[in-house]
C-alpha cells in the first residue's frame, strides 16, 4: 500500500498541501517547529480518523479556520482508492472513493500505518494502559471485528460503571439487570481477549525473530498476556465469556462496593519477557528500545498477514534515537517494500546508504518543497 | 442590534425542538411571522392539543386521545401476544406493515443508567402487571432498537418473563429488504451470516 497524492487544506500549519509522494523512502527534512510532524500526523489522521497527539479536532485546524480537509490517493495492490476526511468542531466526516462514509467504522482499515515515535518507547516501559491502546488501535486496523467490539464494549462499561455507581449509593437494586450489563460486557469482552491472544501470537512470532537477529541469537522476545482469568479458561471465545460471565458473578459485592468494573479487558496488560525476564522491571535501556522496535518491525509483517497489504511506516524522529545497529535493521527491515515518511533535522545521522532514492522535502513553516 | 420580544421567543421556542439551531430557529421565526393568521391559529391550536388532549393509555403507554386506546379497546386483535417497542412512534411503524395483530406494550425508552433510565423509569413494571393479570398472553415479542442498550433492555425483559412460561421472542438481524451485499457493512453481513435461517 502507498500514498500517491496527499493534499490538506487547514491542517495544523499547512495552509495548503498538495504532493506527490515516492512509492520508496520520504525524507521530511527541516528545521524545529516547522511541520514535519505535522504532516506525518495528517497521514496517521488520514488512516485512523484520529490524531495519536490529540483527542481535540479542534487542535488539528489551522488557526482562525472552520474545518480542514485531507485528501488522498492510495495505490493497493487491488488497484487506486480515494480517500477525503473533514474535520469540523462539530465532527468527522469521511468519504472513500467520494461516497461518504455513514460509520467511521466502515472507513477506517483503508489506509494502514504503523506510527514509529520516541514515545513508543513506551509501550514497554509505560503504564499497561499505554500498551492496551497499543493493542487497540494496531487490532482494530487489521480487523474490524476488533473495533467494532471495542466500541461497543467500552459503551456498555460506561454504563456498567454508572449503573454500579448507583447500586453502591443506592440508588439502584435490581441486580437482574446487573447481570444483564455482565452478560453484555462478557459476550464483546470475551470475542476481544481472543482476538487480542491470536493476534499477539502472531505478533510474538515475529518480533522474537527480529529480536534474536538484532542482539546476535543471544536473547529470546517473548509475551506474556495478564489478565484475570486462568489460563486453562482462555482457549475459546465461550470459555473466556464463561470465565468472565463467573468472575463477574463472584467480584459482584466487590464491585459494588467500588462502584466500578474491576476486571476485563480494560483492565488486562501485556508483559515483554526476555530470556524470561520481564523487560519492563529488569531490562536494560538497551533492551527496552530493542523490545520496542522489534515489536514495531514485527507489525510490518503482521499488517501484511492480516490485511494482504504492507503498511505505511511513519519514522517520526527515531532514526536519530537508534544506534547503527538498530538503524540498519530497521532500514533493511523496510527497504523496497514498505513506504516510509520519516522527519529528521539533518541527514548527517542517517546511513544513507541503505535508502535507495529517497524523496526529500524541505519543510520550511508550513510549506514543502522537493529537494 | 436585539430581536423585537415576540421573535426572539419564537426562536428561542423552536430551540427547543432536536435538530433545530439557532440559524433554523431564526429562518422558522421570520418564516412564521409572514404566516397567513389563520394557519397560525391552527398551528398554536395543533400545539396545545398536544397537551390537552393527548394522554397515555394506562394499559399499554401509547400516546392516545381516549383511554384505553384504540388498540386496547379492540375485541378483535389477537389478545395472545404483546409487542414491546421502546416509543410510541414505533407503534405507528409498526402498523404500517399491516400484517401484526396483536397488542403492544411501549417502554418508553430504553435501559441506560447513563441517561438515568433504570427498570423503574420504564413502564416495565406495568408490563408484568399486564402479563400477570392476563392468562392469554402466551408470546411477547420484543422489538426494542438493535443497539447494545436496546439488547439490554430486551434481555432484562425476557430474564423477567420466561420463569412465567411465556414465550419471548426477538426481532431477527440482518440485512435489509432489497439491498445489496455489496454495499453492507462488515458487522450487518456478519450478523445476517449468525442467524442465517434453513430454506
Amino acid at each position: 500500500m502507498k500514498i500517491s497524492k496527499l493534499k490538506l487544506n487547514h491542517f495544523r500549519n499547512y495552509e495548503h498541501v498538495d504532493i506527490n509522494f515516492a512509492p520508496g523512502v520520504n525524507v521530511l527534512l527541516g528545521n524545529n517547529a516547522q511541520g514535519k510532524t505535522n504532516l506525518l500526523e495528517s497521514i496517521y489522521v488520514l488512516a485512523l480518523t484520529k490524531s495519536h497527539r490529540t483527542n481535540n479536532n479542534s487542535d488539528l485546524i489551522q488557526w482562525k479556520h472552520q474545518n480542514a480537509q485531507l485528501k488522498t490517493l492510495i495505490t493497493k495492490d487491488s488497484g487506486q482508492l480515494n480517500l477525503e476526511l473533514d474535520l469540523s468542531k462539530k465532527g468527522k466526516r469521511a468519504k472513500v472513493n467520494h461516497i461518504e462514509q455513514a460509520k467511521l467504522s466502515t472507513y477506517v482499515g483503508q489506509l494502514n500505518v504503523i506510527l514509529f515515535a520516541p514515545e513508543d518507547l513506551s509501550i514497554v516501559k509505560g503504564s499497561p494502559q499505554v500498551r492496551r491502546r497499543f493493542m487497540d488501535i494496531e487490532f482494530g486496523q487489521m480487523s474490524n471485528q476488533y473495533l467494532y467490539n471495542t466500541v461497543q464494549y467500552q459503551r456498555v462499561l460506561k454504563q456498567r460503571n454508572k449503573y454500579l455507581k448507583l447500586l453502591q449509593i443506592k440508588r439502584a437494586s435490581d441486580l437482574v439487570y446487573l447481570d444483564v450489563l455482565s452478560d453484555q460486557l462478557s459476550a464483546y469482552g470475551s470475542e476481544i481477549i481472543y482476538q487480542r491472544l491470536k493476534l499477539l501470537k502472531q505478533l510474538e512470532h515475529w518480533s522474537s525473530a527480529i529480536h534474536s537477529t538484532i542482539s546476535q541469537n543471544q536473547e529470546q522476545l517473548t509475551f506474556k498476556y495478564v489478565t484475570a482469568l486462568k489460563q486453562t479458561q482462555l482457549h475459546s471465545v465461550d470459555s473466556i465469556y464463561e470465565g468472565l460471565k463467573n468472575a463477574f458473578q463472584s467480584e459482584r459485592n466487590r464491585e459494588i462496593r467500588m462502584g466500578t468494573t474491576v476486571l476485563g479487558p480494560h483492565r488486562d496488560d501485556l508483559k515483554f519477557q526476555i530470556n524470561h525476564n520481564d523487560v519492563q522491571t529488569f531490562g536494560s535501556q538497551g533492551q527496552q528500545r530493542t523490545t520496542a522496535l522489534s515489536v514495531k518491525l514485527a507489525e510490518i509483517d503482521l499488517m501484511k498477514a492480516e490485511t494482504g497489504e504492507y503498511p505505511v511506516l511513519l519514522l517520526d524522529d527515531v532514526l536519530s534515537e537508534l544506534d547503527d545497529n538498530r538503524q540498519t535493521h530497521l532500514l533493511k527491515a523496510i527497504q523496497d517494500k514498505v513506504q516510509t515518511f520519516l522527519t529528521t533535522t539533518s541527514l548527517s545521522g542517517i546511513a544513507r546508504d541503505l535508502i535507495h532514492d529517497p524523496k526529500v522535502f524541505q519543510i520550511n513553516d508550513g510549506s514543502l518543497r522537493v529537494d | 442590534m436585539q430581536y423585537p420580544e415576540p421573535i426572539a421567543k419564537l426562536i428561542d421556542s423552536y430551540m427547543h425542538l432536536p435538530g433545530i439551531g439557532r440559524k433554523t430557529a431564526v429562518r422558522l421565526a421570520y418564516f412564521t411571522v409572514n404566516m397567513d393568521k389563520n394557519d397560525i391559529a391552527n398551528f398554536a391550536e395543533a400545539l396545545t392539543e398536544t397537551k390537552d388532549k393527548l394522554r397515555y393509555c394506562s394499559i399499554c403507554g401509547n400516546l392516545t386521545d381516549e383511554d384505553p386506546c384504540e388498540i386496547c379497546q379492540d375485541p378483535t386483535r389477537n389478545q395472545s401476544e404483546i409487542l414491546v417497542v421502546e416509543q410510541p412512534k414505533d407503534i405507528m411503524v409498526m402498523e404500517r406493515m399491516k400484517d401484526y395483530h396483536g397488542l403492544y406494550h411501549v417502554l418508553g425508552g430504553v435501559l441506560s443508567p447513563m441517561d438515568g433510565k433504570g427498570p423503574d423509569e420504564l413502564n416495565v413494571r406495568s408490563l408484568i402487571k399486564r402479563l400477570q393479570a392476563n392468562e392469554a398472553v402466551n408470546e411477547v415479542i420484543i422489538a426494542t432498537n438493535a443497539t447494545p442498550e436496546g439488547e439490554a433492555t430486551a434481555m432484562y425483559l425476557s430474564k423477567l418473563i420466561k420463569p412465567a412460561g411465556i414465550k419471548v421472542t426477538r426481532l431477527a438481524h440482518g440485512l435489509s429488504v432489497g439491498s445489496d451485499i455489496e454495499y453492507a457493512d462488515e458487522m450487518t453481513l456478519f450478523k445476517a451470516v449468525q442467524g442465517r435461517t434453513e430454506i
